[in-house]
Formats: C-alpha cells, structure tokens, sequence
C-alpha cells in the first residue's frame, strides 16, 4: 500500500505525511506535480492526495497523467477553494474531495474507504 | 445584507394607489407619484376627447338659436305686415268710398235722410262695416243721419273726434263707445258746400269687422294680435291684456312708418317676441299701431326639445367617455406603475445580486488565503498533539494537551467559517449535470456515518421509486443537502430520527423533505432563518450563514425551500427542485 501526498504547501504536506506515519500510514510527498510524476515513474502508488490547485500542473491534470501510467490509482483532492473548477469533459463523480482545513480522521476514514482498510495497516 | 425583494405576482387593479413608499426601491422607480399622474392623465385625455364635443355642443345651440330667432323675426315680421296692409287697406277703403261720395254728390242730395240711407245702404253692401252715416255742419249740428239708432239733431261740437275732423279732410278716430255705448270707429270726411260752409261726412264704423280681419292673421292660440293707440290703451280685447280699452301698461313704441320687431332682452323662452306697426293710410295718419306678441318657447318649442334632447345625448356621451377614459388611465397607469415595480425590483435584485457577489468574491479570496495558513497551523498543532498522545510519558500533560486543543478547536472554527464563506462564490455560478439525487444523498449520510452510531440516531431513506436524476447543479445541490442534514444532525438529540424522504408528485419537480425529530426552531424564529448571520447556535460556533446560503442556492437552482417546524417536536424542511433546471444568465 503505497500513498503519494502532493502539495505546493511543503511545510503543510510534510506534518501531514508525519501525522499519518504516527496512523501507521507511510506516504511519500511530492511539492509540485512535476515530481509527483518523477516519483511516480518509479514507485507503484496506490492512491494519492492530490491539491486541486498548483503551480505547474494542476491537481486535475495529475490525476490524469497518473492514471495513464497506473490506472488502478485512487485519487483524493484536498482543496483550500470553495468552488471546484471542473474543467473539460473529465467525469468527476467519483472523486473525492475534502476541503482544507484538514480533519486528520476523516482523511484516514476516506483514505480506508477508498482503497479499503485490508489494503492499510494500522498502528 | 439585503433581504429578498417580493415580486408581485398578483395583478391587482388600483395596485398604484396602494402603494407604499420603499426607501430601497424608490430610487429604481421611473416616476414616484402615480395618483398624480393617474389624475393628470385623466383629465388631459378627459380635456382632448370632451372640450370639442363640447365646443361643438355650445357652438351648434348658438347657431340654432340665432337660426331660429330670425327665422322668428321673419315670421312675426311677416304676419304683422300683413295684418297691417289689412287693417290698413279696411281703413282706406272706407275712408276713400266716403270721399268718393262727398265729391260725387251736392251737398244738397247728402243732406236727404232718404237719400244718405240708401248711400249707407249701398256703401253696406259694397264694403261692409258700416253703421251709421251723418252729414255735421261746422257748427257741430247733425244735419242729416241715416242708421239705426235716433241720433237726428245731436250736437258734436264739444267731442274731440268733431275737433279734429273739422281741422283736416280726413280723420279716423280711436275706438271710443260715445253716445251710444256701443265701441266703434269714426271716419270722417271734411268738404265744402255750395255756399262755402265746411261740412263733415261721418261714418261709423263696426268694429267686429275690423276685429274679424285681425283674427284671420292669427296663426295659432299663442300669437296675439291686437290694436292700442299711441297711449297704450287697447282698441280691440287682447289674449295677454284682456278687454278692450284696458290700459297695456306697455311701453309705446318708437314711431316708424315700417313694420318692426322687438325682440325680448330677456333671453328667458317664456319672453314675448312683439311685431308692431303704425297704421298709417295715405291720407291720414290713424290713431292705431298694430302689435303681433308670440311667445318664443312656444313656437321655439320644437327646437328646444331637440336642444334638450341633444344635451342629454351629450351628457350622457360625456358620462359614458369619462367612465372610459377613467377605466383605461386606470388601467395604463396600473400597467405602467406594475411594470416599473417589476423593474424597479430586478434592479434592487441585480444590485443585491451584485453586491452578494463583490461580498461573496472578496470573502471567498480571503477565506482561501486563510484556509492554507490554517491548514498548517492545524496541521502542526495536530502534529504536536500527535506526538503528546503517540509518546505516553507525556501523555498525562493536561495543560498542554488542553491548549492544543483549543487551537485545533479555533483552526475547526475558522475551517467552518472559511468553507461558508466560500459558499457564497458558489452561488453565482451554475453548472447543469444529471444527478441522482439517491446517490448523492448516500453520499452525503457516508459523512455523517460516523455521528450517527456516536449519537444513536435513526436514519431513514425513503425515495420514491419513479424520482427520475435531475438536472441541475451537482455542487450546489450537494451543499444544500450537506447544510439542512448538518443542521438537522445538531438539533438531534442523542436516539433521535433523521427521515429523508424524496417524492415525484408533480411530473416537472421532486421534493426533498428533510425531518429530524429535534429541538425545532421557535415561531418568533422561523420568519429569520434565511437571513445571513441569524444564529442561535453562538454557543455551538454557528456562522449564521448556513441556512441563508442554503435559502440562495435552493432559490439559484429555481427551487423552493419551506420549513414546518414545532418546538421541541422537529423540524421539516422542504425543498422542492425542478427536474430540469432551465440555463439563465449567471447574475
């Protein structure tokens, strides 16, 4: 079970990927999108925490280019915006989404629902 | 912030007389004062439509009044000539006969009884009229008489009629009664005989026949036609003044040798219209003026009935145009004044529309510049919690545990604070998908998944099997359902029941009802919570903006929201959403 948290928020992306370790969730992270892919190319990831809006490519974008490489992946958006720009024809029905601020157990719930807590091991 | 303006649906007529003045939509109106202008256009279309009926009316009755004054003038103009030649033409006639015989005859065959009666006799039967003859020499003695009544040998130096008779060739006297008590007429002829002694030839004359001949020109029992001296005093019996010889009390009119007519100052119908003339023959001038009296309304009186009848039509016809012309100024001003209501409340709308969007942008800026600092603060503090609570030996550090749950309490706040606000922005911006309200609903209680088995609440589901998957905006719809089930989750109290019922009544909407069985919202309430920041929650961190922006997204997808609510039963509330939502403009 691998995870990828991406935010152009480092101090932000880096306590929450220290706070889901403490859960007994390990997951990398990733500042822009760009390295997200880098990492990616080498690492199988199994879902990702993706910011909706970046620098470079956005959290959309990502998810799709992700997906051509492991379309298995499972995405969730974090997003400081109120609105969500769905842009194009992309199907955003079962995306999930949670807004910043971050309640650290509901991500973990979503995160379980989501790729199913069989797949997590907890502390 | 700027409650919701109601429209006006209801078309009342006289709706502008019941206005009241609204400070916020006075200055969007296009005219402020409608009774003034309801009141002006009636009488400006009342003036334009009435005064030339009206002007026409008058100017047409002057006409026919003037038309039928001198059409009456001529008539009574007319008669009296007539009747004068007549009276004139009986006069001289005689007066010429009795010179014809006093030229004629000698002196001395006049003075014969026998021979003046069969002369009377003849002059009887060729003119008619005569009573007596009598020869009067100069002394005033009658030398000679022929007529019914015993008159031989009288003296008729001391009358007047003998006075004047001696003093010119031809006299015709007034209508005096005399000797014999008897009215009648004298004509008298002066002349001279063989020996140069002035004599009179004098007849009587009855007056019947004169009056006969005045009759025959009386056209109809409203026309008077009488005779009276220079002194007013009648010479044959009036209608209007009665007998003979009474005084008329009637101002004697100027001489003149030609018929005139009077017509009364008095513009009053029931006035008298009065031809006169003097009868004056060629040989003499008579004591007598003739005088014809009509009165104007009777011979007037068809044209008057058609004058009244007339004005009833026009008044009748300017009753039913002000009634008209009432109705529809009513009526143009009623749509003028709906139609600038109407306009004057999507402009307040737009305006507010407006102002809600510069707010809701300004507060959704700030708010996502808030919301990343928050993050992280949230982030650390939870962090620092984690590592208290992840490490036991400083597990038991209260007080620090305490405040780092204060700041993630306030960082929890502040999120609620900044997502509402950031709500706002959504408002404005619509994009229509299908959804399946069912899904959506699951959804949404997933979230709740967790409350619900802490609190023991009961929920059910109950969706109407044909509810078909709307069109309409997703996150919009989503955020709505979010808000009314969170408010519904905080007035449950633990064991409570949340039922979500969604129906398809009607074919072109559903119904979402949402029914908790909580603490319900007092009736004083219910009127004020779509307005923005009403809140009975301060104490359980409310924002007040909740149910406000749920009011404006529900009305945004073309909805309806109602709430039913009893205190300390529950509360329902029911939205009812178009299936398919229509595109608009984005305010």
């Amino acid at each position: 079970m691998k995870i990828i948290l991406v935010d152009d928020e480092k101090k932000f992306i880096n306590m929450l990927a220290k706070r889901l370790a403490l859960r007994g969730l390990q997951a990398d992270v990733a500042y822009s999108g760009e390295q997200a892919l880098e990492k990616a190319a080498k690492t199988h990831y199994d879902l990702a925490v993706l910011d909706l809006k970046m620098p470079g490519i956005s959290g959309f974008v990502l998810k799709k280019k992700l997906q051509e490489s492991w379309p298995r992946i499972k995405c969730i958006f974090v997003t400081g915006h109120g609105s969500i720009d769905k842009n194009g024809d992309q199907d955003h029905s079962e995306d999930i989404f949670l807004a910043k601020p971050l309640d650290i157990d509901t991500l973990i719930e979503t995160i379980h629902r989501t790729i199913g807590p069989e797949n997590t091991r907890r502390p | 912030m700027i409650g919701k303006p109601q429209i006006l649906h209801k078309q009342e007529w006289l709706a502008f007389l019941f206005h009241r003045h609204d400070a916020h939509l006075a200055s969007f109106h296009t005219f402020s004062n409608y009774r003034s202008i309801w009141i002006i256009s009636i009488i400006i279309l009342a003036v334009t439509s009435l005064s030339p009926l009206v002007m026409a009316t008058l100017i047409n009755q002057r006409l026919i009044r003037q038309s039928v004054d001198a059409e009456l003038v001529l008539q009574t103009e007319r008669v009296t000539s007539n009747a004068k030649r007549s009276v004139r033409f009986f006069l001289e006639e005689r007066l010429n006969a009795l010179r014809f015989i006093v030229n004629e005859l000698p002196y001395y065959a006049l003075i014969d009884n026998e021979h003046l009666a069969e002369i009377l006799s003849n002059l009887k039967l060729g003119f008619g009229g005569f009573t007596d003859l009598s020869i009067i020499d100069a002394d005033g003695s009658q030398v000679a008489y022929a007529g019914p009544f015993n008159l031989e040998g009288k003296n008729y130096k001391t009358q007047p009629w003998f006075t004047k008779s001696l003093q010119r060739d031809n006299f015709i006297s007034e209508v005096f009664t005399g000797y014999r008590d008897v009215p009648h007429i004298i004509i008298a002829v002066r002349s001279m005989n063989a020996l140069g002694r002035l004599f009179i030839l004098r007849a009587t004359l009855d007056t019947q026949r004169l009056m006969d001949t005045l009759l025959s020109y009386k056209t109809n029992v409203h026309t008077d036609i009488f005779l009276m001296n220079h002194t007013g005093l009648l010479q044959t019996p009036s209608k209007n003044y009665g007998k003979i010889f009474t005084p008329t009390r009637l101002d004697v009119p100027e001489f003149s040798t030609t018929t005139n007519v009077i017509m009364p100052e008095n513009k009053s119908d029931h006035a008298f219209i009065t031809g006169y003339s003097y009868i004056i023959t060629e040989a003499v001038t008579t004591p007598f003026i003739l005088l014809v009296n009509k009165e104007k309304s009777v011979v007037m009186g068809t044209w008057l009935n058609l004058g009244k009848t007339f004005n009833w039509i026009i008044g009748i016809s300017c009753l039913v145009m002000m009634i008209i012309i009432t109705l529809v100024s009513t009526f143009m001003v009623n749509k003028l004044y709906l139609a600038d209501k109407t306009k004057a409340e999507t402009m307040l709308r737009m305006e507010q529309s407006q102002q809600l969007a510069c707010i809701g942008q300004l507060s959704a800026g700030i708010a996502h510049e808030i919301n990343n600092p928050l993050a992280l603060i949230n982030e650390t503090a939870g962090y620092l919690k984690d590592l208290y609570h992840f490490t036991e030996e400083e597990q038991n550090d209260e007080e620090v545990m305490e405040n780092l749950d204060a700041i993630l309490e306030a960082v929890s706040r502040c999120g609620t604070i900044t997502s509402q606000l950031l709500g706002f922005v959504r408002q404005f911006d619509v994009q229509i998908s299908r959804v399946d309200v069912e899904k959506l609903i699951t959804g949404i209680l997933r979230f709740h998944k967790k409350e619900t088995e802490y609190k023991g609440i009961h929920v059910t589901t109950a969706i109407s099997p044909d509810t078909p998957a709307i069109e309409t905006d997703r996150g919009k719809l989503q955020q709505i359902l979010l808000n009314l089930i969170n408010n519904a989750f905080q007035a449950i109290e633990a064991n409570g029941c949340l039922d979500i019922t969604v129906s398809h009544l009607r074919p072109d909407n559903i119904t979402i009802e949402i029914k908790d069985t909580g603490c319900g919202i007092p009736a004083e309430n219910l009127k004020r919570i779509h307005e923005p920041f009403f809140s009975t929650k301060k104490e359980k961190m409310g924002t007040g903006l909740g149910l406000s922006i749920t009011y404006g997204l529900v009305k945004k997808l073309q909805g309806n929201i109602r709430v039913e609510s009893s205190e300390g039963v529950g509360t329902i509330f029911f939205v009812t959403l178009p299936v398919k939502m229509q595109k608009e403009e984005s305010a």
